[in-house]
């Protein structure tokens, strides 16, 4: 990689370009805050589309924000159920706080839900009033969609991280109740599970002696654990769907550049100018003005 | 792929632009990129939009289109170094309101002096922020292929139609193979094959354009291997075969018999709404894809099927049979695992659609292809009476006229010193392809045996490897390029058939700091080590065929990770577009510059 920004600097600088007065000043005073400066009656003008854009971008920053409290908040979750697993708090506590998170993550996509609808609902408008193919339309799609994607990782990062402590709390099923001397497969556990029996404490078990309470203990809190964790996806399953619906509706190409570039056309109003153009200079080549719009490339 | 701990070009690549857009973001502001049909290409064939979100761009505009004005905000240009993107480029800024708020400008490529020249004089050196020259005109397609974009190349080599503008087009492939080389950080040793004229020039503008790259960039080809990596430039006519005869593993037999196009497959499916049309991008990021592209298409239906079921064994969805039809209940039930459920329909669907293809009429002509290119049965029987069997083939009227064209072709290489001008007339004549037949005939452009005793009299196809070990009978043919790829590895390949340019640099065997400029990028995956062990790259001109992309894979397979081969051309064929650049081999096209 070739840095040239210096040489063409220095050609610049060596260059003497015929100006007139206003715009020398604005070559020899070229920064950020002098253009903005300069911007008040172009925007006027010409730039009518700000106030739209920075609309968007508030949205959409505040989505975001909120996508990455949702992704902080699964990590806290994951490491609350690994905290579980190695049994380092009393179980009341971390009950309340796994279910808490959950609960919060939930409400937090409710919320993100809305915005997204509400993000939608700004895309059409500016669709309305400046067209399919004007720039802030298609900065407000561009980031619909990518929030939206952002939003269903996240979420569904969420799914993964409670169905890994799902595996880990089985497994740990399964070695206490070796402990106690029933032996189970993994089968075993989810039917247990699924059925809601736990008849393991009527039969031969060893239930006797500090390891085997202990054991039975810990089957207990995992059992729980688990009970609370498919209530907590089950109650979830809606948003997941309305998730899966938003990003299904929107086509998985979106995310593709090329087909985000070559969506754009001219305009009918720049092809007016075109025309216009076309016949201003070109009054002479009957030829130019019919190949135009057919060879692009004979134009430059 | 991820099994190799090699960097491969295509994650290098990533890093690369990853590190050129996120270099000029600013929190809290968003930009414009600015693109031109090459930066367009590059950029796309490896990043998504989402991507280039979290790397601060909020919208791609096309830089030939008329464009609003964003006076807010700043744009980076990611453009190719010539005329047409540079006045575009000085045309933002020639306004007293200026398009955007300032430039950031990136070329493919190095800026000659007169355009330099011109932007220096313009209004954009007192906007421009950022000037800089990446060295990638490339497009890397997959980890171990890459393209130079350009479809047209194979008639501007080899069109009978004079062409004053072939040592330019030499020179400016020349330029965009080095830079593929300057990004791999290889100084190779450069080797064509000898013969066609054409690959002896574009090796020596190779050599030429690499060694002002080393110039800069000193640290190319540095490494403890490196002085066994090698470059080799081949024709299309070394291995007319490969990209005519109809392939039967995954990727190969989906572009060739489906209309793919720039890598999207389409395909009607219900998902958790009504039916309807979904595009799928098909590319390394679809681990997926990854696994199964090489694939024979008898296995992968049966192994999509079985990561299906496992899946669904997993995530305790109950289903009687893990098929395309349950797919849309597994979904509304749950939602959470739309990604992989979308994945692995994409699948099904695609395998199941080259099946129905294959089903329909081509089974038979597979079989008498691959008798013909192997010149014996599956028993080992010799082909005794060529003709006899393909004149069913011509005479079916339900095969497509390039199905028969591909058939006559492979007969003709059968026969090894071409056919007479009759012979072919009746042939022509039993197949009905009249308007086709110039196909046929063009391919003498690619010095290539026709006509008996015609301008390519004496040459002949290279003798081929014998191989053992079982394959399926319909897919018994190898390119020939990967018995090349073996020679080279085993550095056996003939040096007066495959002459260097200059002699291969001595051994390097002083340990040299290999550089880890470019940080690990990819989120998910284990960061690869940076790559220490010898390249062959190979560029051929004319189109490289899917097949031979395969090749480059299992060779490196074999070698288990000691040497990466690399393959690319102008353009990735299928069977039809082949034959559609044959076709216009003898007419008058305009250049039409992109």
């Amino acid at each position: 990689m070739r840095d040239r920004l210096s040489h063409l600097q220095e050609m610049s600088n060596g260059h003497v370009e015929p100006m007139e007065d206003a715009e020398s000043t604005v070559s020899d005073t070229f920064s950020n805050v002098d253009l903005e400066e300069e911007l008040p009656h172009e925007a006027v003008v010409f730039d009518d589309n700000s106030p739209a854009l920075e609309e968007v971008f508030s949205q959409s920053q505040d989505i975001h924000r909120e996508i990455q409290l949702i992704r902080l908040e699964v990590k806290r979750l994951r490491e609350q159920n690994s905290r579980m697993l190695q049994g380092t708090t009393t179980m009341s506590t971390i009950k309340r706080d796994s279910n808490a998170i959950g609960a919060d993550i939930k409400k937090r996509a409710e919320d993100v839900l809305a915005r997204l609808h509400d993000m939608d609902g700004t895309s059409h408008k500016l669709e309305e009033t400046h067209g399919s193919n004007s720039a802030v339309t298609r900065i407000a799609r561009t980031q619909y969609a990518c929030l939206s994607n952002g939003f269903r990782d996240a979420m569904f990062d969420y799914n993964e991280a409670e169905m890994s402590h799902r595996e880990n709390c089985k497994a740990q099923i399964q070695r206490q109740m070796e402990i106690v001397g029933r032996e189970v497969t993994g089968e075993e556990v989810e039917e247990m599970i699924e059925k809601g029996q736990w008849n393991i404490f009527n039969d031969n078990i060893v239930s006797e002696g500090k390891t085997a309470r202990s054991a039975l203990s810990q089957i207990e809190k995992r059992h729980q654990e688990l009970v609370d964790l498919e209530a907590r996806i089950s109650g979830i399953h809606e948003i997941f769907l309305d998730i899966a619906m938003l990003v299904e509706e929107q086509g998985p190409m979106l995310t593709s550049i090329q087909s985000n570039v070559q969506k754009t056309d001219e305009g009918i109003q720049d092809a007016l100018v075109k025309l216009g153009r076309a016949k201003r200079h070109d009054n002479n080549n009957p030829f130019k003005k019919m190949f135009c719009s057919c060879f692009p490339c004979f134009n430059s | 792929f991820w099994a190799l701990e090699n960097t491969t070009e295509n994650h290098m690549f990533c890093k690369i632009l990853n590190g050129v857009i996120k270099s000029v973001k600013k929190d809290g502001e968003w930009k414009v990129l600015i693109v031109d049909h090459m930066g367009m290409r590059i950029l796309s064939s490896c990043c998504k939009m989402s991507d280039i979100l979290a790397m601060g761009v909020t919208i791609v505009e096309d830089i030939n289109k008329r464009r609003e004005r964003i006076c807010s905000l700043e744009a980076i240009y990611l453009i190719a170094p010539v005329q047409k993107s540079v006045r575009a480029l000085i045309n933002d800024f020639k306004d007293v309101g200026f398009t955007y708020k300032a430039a950031h400008i990136f070329f493919t490529e190095p800026c000659p002096d007169g355009l330099f020249t011109e932007i220096g004089r313009s209004r954009v050196a007192k906007v421009a922020k950022t000037l800089k020259e990446i060295n990638i005109a490339f497009l890397p397609c997959e980890s171990q292929v890459f393209s130079l974009d350009d479809p047209t190349s194979l008639y501007s080599f080899y069109s009978s139609k004079p062409n004053e503008e072939k040592d330019k087009m030499i020179e400016n492939l020349a330029e965009q193979i080095a830079t593929v080389c300057d990004t791999l950080k290889e100084y190779p040793a450069v080797r064509y094959r000898k013969g066609p004229e054409e690959n002896a020039r574009l090796a020596d503008e190779v050599y030429r354009r690499l060694t002002a790259h080393k110039a800069d960039n000193p640290s190319m080809g540095e490494g403890p291997d490196k002085a066994r990596t090698q470059l080799l430039i081949v024709d299309r006519g070394f291995d007319p075969i490969s990209p005519i005869l109809h392939e039967l593993t995954f990727q190969a037999m989906a572009y060739d018999l489906l209309d793919i196009k720039q890598d999207i497959y389409m395909y009607q499916t219900t998902g958790i709404g009504d039916s309807k049309e979904r595009e799928v991008l098909l590319n390394e990021d679809d681990d997926l894809w990854v696994q199964l592209r090489h694939m024979h298409i008898a296995d992968v239906t049966k192994k999509v099927t079985e990561l299906l079921r496992t899946f669904c064994e997993s995530k305790r969805m109950c289903t009687d049979n893990a098929n395309i039809k349950d797919l849309s209940q597994m979904l509304k039930k749950m939602p959470q695992y739309q990604k992989d459920l979308s994945m692995y329909s994409t699948h099904l669907h695609l395998a199941e659609a080259c099946m129905k293809k294959f089903k329909a009429s081509l089974d038979k002509l597979c079989e008498v292809e691959q008798d013909l290119v192997i010149g014996a049965t599956p028993d080992g029987e010799p082909l005794k009476d060529a003709m006899k069997s393909i004149v069913p083939v011509l005479l079916n009227n339900e095969l497509e006229p390039y199905d028969k064209i591909r058939i006559i072709l492979l007969y003709i290489f059968h026969k090894k010193k071409g056919i007479t001008e009759e012979n072919l007339a009746k042939l022509i004549q039993h197949a009905n392809i009249q308007a086709d037949s110039n196909i046929i005939t063009n391919l003498e452009n690619l010095g290539c045996n026709i006509i008996a005793g015609g301008s390519n009299a004496g040459k002949t196809l290279p003798e081929r490897k014998e191989r053992t070990g079982s394959t399926y009978d319909l897919s018994r043919w190898t390119p020939i390029i990967k018995d090349v790829m073996e020679n080279v590895i085993d550095d056996k390949l003939d040096k007066r058939q495959w002459p260097f340019i200059s002699d291969p640099a001595p051994i390097n065997t002083t340990q040299t700091a290999v550089s880890a400029r470019f940080g690990h990028w990819h989120k998910n995956k284990s960061p690869p080590e940076y790559r220490t062990g010898p390249r062959l790259i190979i560029f051929v001109i004319g189109g490289v065929a899917h097949s031979e992309m395969r090749s480059a894979y299992e060779v490196t397979q074999a070698t288990d990770g000691k040497w990466e081969v690399l393959i690319g051309s102008s353009h990735i064929l299928t069977p039809t577009s082949f034959l559609n650049d044959l076709k216009s081999l003898d007419q008058c096209i305009k250049n039409v510059s992109l």
